[in-house]
């Protein structure tokens, strides 16, 4: 295919500024499927990426476009994942474009992470299309987004277009600036082949479905070749183009985007940035920027009914056939039995995860609360990562602990500054930057233990700003600090899944926060129970559930023994859901109590 | 024996916490609805012995003392009711005069049993009731005058704004009448209940759990003092005074009842006739079935039942006697789960009976829940 008539591009945009509604206008408008045909938003394939109004996964599509000059184009819209944990999957669906429509919406104007994306694209020299979105809403401030444009961003508003993707005003001329100001595709057919993964999934019939964006050269069916990072070797089954549905064709070349199957069993052997070349004729220069996603958030996932146990690996196994960056290793706890320590890459993908098993499998679980990835050195000089604080030494074993460090841009309102700089004070963050743009908005960069952000952090900088600040990061390194592992004994037992390193410094005030919301979270039982936080042998915090005293049905009417039954089983189902440590029985809501702090 | 239950389904004011299957009365509903009964009981003529009867309501005090015979008459011809048959009929304090309870003995009731509810009418006005104090205990000598010698009376705990010192002088008001035998329940509020909104409305407000369960250990003390032998979780009676007939819930045996939403057990079998009391008439009017949520108990079902409903009783539930019933140890399977409720002092277990302390009934749900094996109802 002539490179000069194919134009690929991604859209970058903040969640629920539009960038769905605006895909589905471009299939409609290009004719790639009718509007009966169209399911609301075609490119959030998953249930639960719609339903939760954000894209995980990148699909990319292919429209074929004829432009007003006449001349047909294709155009490849290489979507992005739209949450700070798939950060990197951003990167490399970056990498396979030219350009990128910049999608703000005019009522909301540039939020953190569109300004995160933005600096992405710009670093990795792509032509930037700035579009002003829903400018049919009455709260519409086109004139204040140009200038956070300018301002924040740093780009010309000028050539900024208009545009509403619900009532489809503005997207022909997106479209004639995809064709007239995107630069097009400048790799060589003649030269080796060189593709860049950018997605990839697993498909129960077809095996892996790589999606690639062929930078040099050309593939077809039956062709050798070589995953460069995985140094694996397959042979081309087929190849296709998603318009939007699949569609095989019997070449991909230079400049152009499209999925390949090669008999690839799981999708960790074709990982995303990965580059893929032939065998008989390699390329000398992989594709740049490839890493391996690491696991940040970890946390313990338990079946509430310890038979289930098999059943939970089986769909952790499943779930992992399409889920890469997700890991886990069989755990046991004295308190929940057994289970699997579960690695993330943010507490949205656990959060994912969690749900998909819970509805696909049908798993009832229980969650322990997240934590972060530590680095321990002993005192014989070695050097481990532990992510769990049952993993932790004794005390008396660590020269050094380290916690990671993220780098935090928050971008708000002026009068939402205060409260912002105090809770990345609380946070233990070290500020590196604050500084006040024309448009009334207030840049400001912090670094802050990881930790602190796992927690609560999101939650409250949404709730403290009412909702205006938004929030991106990125991991940088780690530092060292005083932490300490605070235990939590119910009864005097203590219970290792509710165990968590803490700072020394907050060590009190959290232990006294955590006992408190567990007294909530623990009903009342037959006898009382004691609850306490510990920090080795000394504790720091103690509260009590009372004995409960009554629960009776006093009166069992006219013979109705069956609506007593009733009344019976629901009580007893209750009780099911709850796991009990010694005599105590714990709600599965109580593990994860350390998250609902400070919450009433 | 059989147990007999007859629903009467009519009230002059409805309470503003009740929930029972009940509507206000109307005389030409309730002159087609005696007429249905004795439709009903009729056709279900079959000679079993029977030595209990029961009017429970509703307020089973409207029916005239001639219609409370006519069904009587009618359960005798359709059963072999045994002569000294515990016959009781429920009824509201203000229903009655000296005559009208003297009548109601005539036509064959032997005990009485009065809503009382509270003996502070200050109380009884917040619960929307239509008699006051002194006519509680009025009534109580009515029957007394009536030549009735088993009379019983049911109080209300844990009401709103009640505290513990008020509820003891209901319980000692009690004490001071003198009934045989007496029922004290905890006010459960129903969901959508009427007094919900009230105590809203007035800022009225529930004594803690804690307060409710001192209101019932300091009542059921006063009452051992009294004389009386609490046996059953809400029942307390003079000796030899113990409802026969509620017994047989508590006791796995078995008993029909009839009229509308009146529920039966018979032969493993459980149901309910239909609710609604027009729809009950119709359907006894075009010969239609009467039974709903009809459930055929498996024996382990009937086990777990047994034991649930016998844990009631102050001398608790004979497991041996269970299993040779039903084949179905419940002790050997739950022991796990009942232990801890032995460790925590408020049940224990002698080889045979699985007893409920004081204490313990004040949780018979958590134990009685540890008892239940699967779910069996939707």
């Amino acid at each position: 295919m002539d490179q000069r008539y194919i134009r690929n591009f991604s859209i970058i945009a903040h969640i629920d500024h539009g960038k769905s509604t605006l895909a589905d206008r471009f299939l409609e408008t290009t004719g790639a499927l009718q509007a009966r045909e169209m399911e609301a938003q075609v490119l959030d394939a998953m249930d639960l990426e719609r339903e939760r109004g954000i894209t995980i996964k990148a699909h990319p599509v292919r429209l074929n476009y004829t432009a007003k000059s006449g001349q047909q184009y294709v155009l490849n819209l290489i979507d992005t994942p739209g949450h700070v944990d798939f950060g990197y999957e951003v990167t490399r669906s970056l990498a396979a474009c030219e350009g990128a429509l910049l999608l703000i919406d005019a009522s909301q104007g540039v939020e953190a992470q569109t300004l995160a994306n933005a600096y992405l694209a710009v670093e990795n020299n792509l032509e930037i299309i700035p579009v002003i979105n829903k400018i049919d809403l009455p709260s519409a401030q086109p004139d204040e987004c140009k200038r956070q444009i300018e301002d924040i961003i740093g780009l010309d508003s000028e050539t900024a277009i208009l545009a509403s993707a619900k009532a489809g005003t503005g997207v022909v001329e997106i479209l004639e600036a995809i064709v007239d100001r995107l630069p097009t595709p400048t790799g060589s057919f003649e030269a080796p082949l060189k593709a860049l993964i950018f997605d990839s999934w697993f498909d129960p019939y077809r095996g892996v479905v790589i999606v690639v964006r062929v930078i040099d050269g050309v593939m077809r069916p039956k062709m050798r070749i070589r995953l460069m990072a995985a140094k694996q070797d397959h042979e081309i089954d087929s190849l296709g183009v998603f318009s939007p549905k699949a569609t095989p064709v019997d070449e991909l070349g230079a400049g152009e985007v499209g999925f390949v199957v090669a008999n690839i069993k799981v999708v960790a052997d074709a990982k995303i940035g990965d580059t893929l070349t032939e065998v008989a004729r390699p390329t000398t220069e992989p594709f740049p920027g490839f890493k391996e996603l690491k696991p940040m958030v970890f946390a313990g996932l338990y079946p509430v009914e310890s038979s289930q146990y098999a059943e939970l690996r089986e769909a952790l196994d499943k779930l992992r056939l399409n889920d890469a960056s997700f890991f886990y290793e069989p755990e046991t706890s004295t308190a929940l039995g057994f289970g699997f320590r579960c690695g993330f890459l943010g507490l949205l993908h656990m959060e994912i995860v969690q749900e998909r098993l819970e509805r696909e499998f049908n798993m009832e679980l229980v969650t322990t609360a997240p934590g972060v990835l530590y680095r321990v050195t002993t005192t014989d000089g070695v050097v481990q990562e532990i992510d769990s604080p049952a993993k932790l030494p004794d005390a008396g074993r660590i020269a050094k602990l380290e916690e990671p460090v993220i780098s935090a841009t928050i971008l708000t309102p002026s009068e939402h500054v205060g409260v912002i700089l105090q809770l990345c004070q609380d946070k233990r963050g070290v500020q590196k930057k604050l500084e006040y743009m024309k448009s009334d908005r207030v840049l400001i960069n912090y670094e802050i233990p990881f930790n602190e952000v796992v927690l609560d952090f999101y939650d409250r900088l949404k709730t403290i700003s009412r909702g205006y600040a938004s929030l991106d990061y990125h991991v940088i390194g780690f530092w060292e600090s005083p932490l300490v592992k605070m235990d939590v004994l119910v009864n005097g037992d203590p219970v290792d899944a509710l165990s968590m390193i803490v700072h020394r410094d907050v060590a009190y005030e959290r232990g006294k926060a955590l006992v408190a919301k567990m007294r909530e979270l623990i009903p009342r039982q037959m006898f009382e129970i004691a609850i306490q936080a510990a920090v080795g042998t000394r504790i720091i915090a103690r509260e009590s559930v009372k004995a409960l005293r009554k629960n009776v049905l006093a009166k069992c009417y006219g013979g109705d023994i069956s609506r007593k039954r009733k009344l019976l089983e629901k009580q007893k189902e209750g009780k099911r859901r709850m796991k009990r440590v010694g005599k105590v029985e714990i709600p599965q809501d109580a593990f994860l109590a350390v998250l609902k702090m400070g919450t009433e | 024996m059989l147990g007999l239950y007859v629903h009467v389904p009519f009230c002059a004011a409805i309470c503003n916490y009740c929930n029972f299957n009940r509507g206000l009365y109307d005389e030409g509903l309730k002159l087609r609805y005696v007429a249905a009964l004795l439709d009903e009981i009729a056709r279900a003529r079959d000679g079993t012995p029977a030595d209990t009867i029961f009017f429970g309501g509703g307020t089973p005090s409207l029916l005239e003392p001639a219609e409370i015979r006519a069904v009587l008459d009618a359960l005798r011809r359709s059963f072999a009711v045994t002569p000294g048959a515990e016959v009781t009929l429920e009824a509201n304090p203000e229903t009655v005069t000296a005559a009208r309870l003297a009548a109601y003995r005539e036509a064959g009731v032997t005990r009485v049993s009065f809503g009382a509810q509270s003996f502070r009418d200050e109380e009884l006005i917040r619960l929307s009731r239509l008699h006051s104090a002194h006519r509680a205990s009025a009534a109580v000598a009515e029957a007394r005058t009536a030549g009735f010698d088993n009379v019983s009376l049911d109080l209300m705990m844990w009401l709103p704004q009640q505290t513990l010192a008020q509820w003891l002088v209901s319980v000692d008001a009690l004490i001071g009448v003198g009934p045989d035998h007496a029922s004290l329940y905890l006010l459960e509020l129903y969901p959508n209940a009427p007094l919900k909104d009230t105590m809203a409305r007035e800022h009225w407000s529930l004594a803690p759990d804690d307060d409710a369960a001192d209101m019932y250990l300091a009542a059921m003390e006063r009452l051992d003092a009294a004389g009386y032998t609490q046996y059953e979780i809400s029942n307390v009676a003079r000796p030899g005074r113990e409802s026969r007939h509620n017994l047989k819930y508590w006791q796995d045996e078995e008993w029909l009842g009839f009229g509308c939403g009146a529920h039966s057990t018979r032969g493993g079998v459980r149901w309910k006739n239909r609710s609604a009391t027009v729809d009950y008439i119709e359907a006894i009017g075009a010969g239609a079935p009467l039974a709903t949520e009809v459930r055929t108990l498996s024996p382990r079902e009937r086990a777990e039942e047994a034991a649930f409903t016998g844990l009631r009783l102050s001398a608790g539930v004979d497991l041996e006697a269970i299993r040779l019933r039903y084949a179905v140890d419940l002790w050997d399977e739950r022991r796990h789960e009942l232990e801890r409720f032995v460790d925590a002092g408020i049940l224990s277990y002698d080889g045979r009976r699985l007893q409920l302390s004081r204490r313990g009934m004040l949780l018979a749900n958590e134990v009685m829940a540890a008892l239940l094996g699967s779910s069996v109802l939707e």
